[in-house]
């Protein structure tokens, strides 16, 4: 992961802690849908999209199994949000 | 089979009243009202919208027209607006039940009242009495707080009760205002797919005791035995927060996971003690909380593709009307020819508690 990735993975952590109550400190490499049932899961995507004003769609969430992968999306998508959001 | 005996000695089920607002929004147009809400918060509105479609319920009725909600903005609104609507829901409910019982007002000896979506004292059972003139020794129950399992599980404290008095008739009313305890400003992921799940609407389960013999309602089923299940530690699984605003919703994606774990050995145990297994239900009345819920309990109880065609039926038609839902059902299936002389059926429920409560009927 690089710098900003671990940061987003840092930030999506705070989220799920302080934002939405989430007895979660998952780990980088730790599968989400293991760890967190799927309303709270929902609720951490909702949550890191609003925070990162990014859209997450079905496919892209179906191959994000852990907190690393998720940062590594919203850190792409974050970087480039006028080409990603672009119709 | 041993509950033969049994059979003429146990309460009935005379006849299942139902009202639903008139006011009526199918599922878009509810999105439509709510979208302008949600993206004052959140980015992606779309996924939001595609919550409300996945509860697959196309429509839902509501207690006040769509502008009637604009102006309540505490709880001591929503919950004026609740005691007006839960009266007269309340009152429509429980006349179609005694209408199609063949009975009057004042021929209820007991009137149980549930909900969990409005709070009053006098409760709404005391205001219908007075508005119903019932006999003046009618003995009133309202229970609060079981929530979506309030239907079936105040029909087995009814049957309870009748069995104590066999002579005598008793009602459980629900009356479910869903849409009243809507906190507009709580845009959490379970506020927003209760916003889509949950309609109004009210039902009124008439129960007549053993000893008023079977000549008076032929085709309700008899309630031969009952089965509350609590499950331990299960305090957030769902429920209200109460909050300055009024109640906010406590869900958890744990519901469906419990009913797969649990229904199927409580069912089976259940029925075991009554020398009877699933392969002799025929009628299945189950809570319709929600698409995932109706999959697991199709799943966990193995049951036939069509076996809960009722309960997905109401679902799309109504959305989940929290106690209301499973009367619905059970008033569905009395309406309808498919239920015989001999057969069984079991109603099951499960709500706040977290607990299931499951009544075995028959036929």
């Amino acid at each position: 992961m690089t710098h900003r990735e671990r940061e987003v993975a840092r930030e999506i952590r705070r989220l799920a802690r302080e934002d939405l109550g989430l007895e979660w400190d998952g780990a980088d490499g730790e599968e989400l849908a293991g760890r967190l049932d799927s309303l709270a899961l929902l609720s951490l995507v909702v949550a890191v999209e609003d925070r990162y004003r990014v859209k997450i769609g079905e496919e892209e969430a179906a191959t994000t199994r852990s907190l690393a992968d998720l940062a590594r999306l919203v850190a792409r998508k974050a970087a480039a949000p006028a080409k990603e959001e672009a119709p | 089979m041993h509950l033969d005996a049994q059979l003429d000695a146990a309460p009935r089920v005379s006849a299942v009243g139902r009202a639903l607002p008139k006011n009526y929004l199918d599922q878009e147009s509810l999105i439509a009202a709510l979208r302008g809400l949600w993206a004052k918060r959140h980015f992606n509105v779309e996924r939001l919208e595609d919550l409300h479609r996945a509860v697959q319920v196309s429509g839902r009725h509501l207690a006040l027209p769509l502008e009637g909600y604009a102006g309540l903005d505490t709880f001591a609104r929503c919950n004026d607006a609740w005691i007006d609507a839960a009266r007269e829901l309340g009152e429509a409910a429980l006349r179609d039940g005694l209408a199609r019982a063949g009975l009057s007002p004042v021929d209820v000896d007991h009137l149980f009242f549930v909900t969990v979506t409005g709070i009053a004292t006098p409760s709404i059972d005391a205001r219908l009495a007075n508005r119903l003139r019932m006999k003046p020794s009618l003995k009133r129950t309202p229970i609060f707080g079981l929530g979506c399992v309030a239907g079936a599980a105040g029909t087995a404290r009814a049957t309870d009760y009748l069995r104590a008095y066999p002579g005598e008739v008793a009602v459980v009313l629900s009356v479910e205002l869903c849409s009243l305890t809507l906190q507009r400003e709580d845009l959490s992921v379970p506020n927003i797919v209760a916003s889509g799940l949950f309609g109004d609407g009210a039902a009124a389960v008439v129960l007549e005791g053993g000893a008023r013999g079977a000549a008076r309602a032929p085709r309700g089923p008899r309630v031969l035995a009952t089965r509350s299940v609590f499950y331990p530690d299960t305090e957030r699984v769902m429920g209200w927060d109460v909050v300055d605003s009024g109640f906010k919703v406590v869900l958890s994606a744990r519901v469906p996971e419990i009913v797969r774990e649990h229904v199927g050995g409580d069912v089976d145990g259940f029925l075991g003690e009554h020398g009877l297994a699933r392969r002799d239900i025929r009628h299945w009345i189950a809570h319709t909380g929600g698409p995932k819920v109706l999959q697991a309990f199709e799943g966990a109880l193995e049951l036939p593709e069509d076996a809960l065609a009722r309960s997905w039926r109401s679902l799309r038609d109504v959305g989940n009307l929290s106690s209301a839902s499973v009367l619905f059902v059970l008033g569905d299936l009395l309406d309808g020819a498919d239920a015989r002389a001999g057969d069984l059926g079991l109603m099951i429920a499960m709500g706040p508690g977290f607990c299931s409560e499951i009544v075995l009927l028959a036929w």
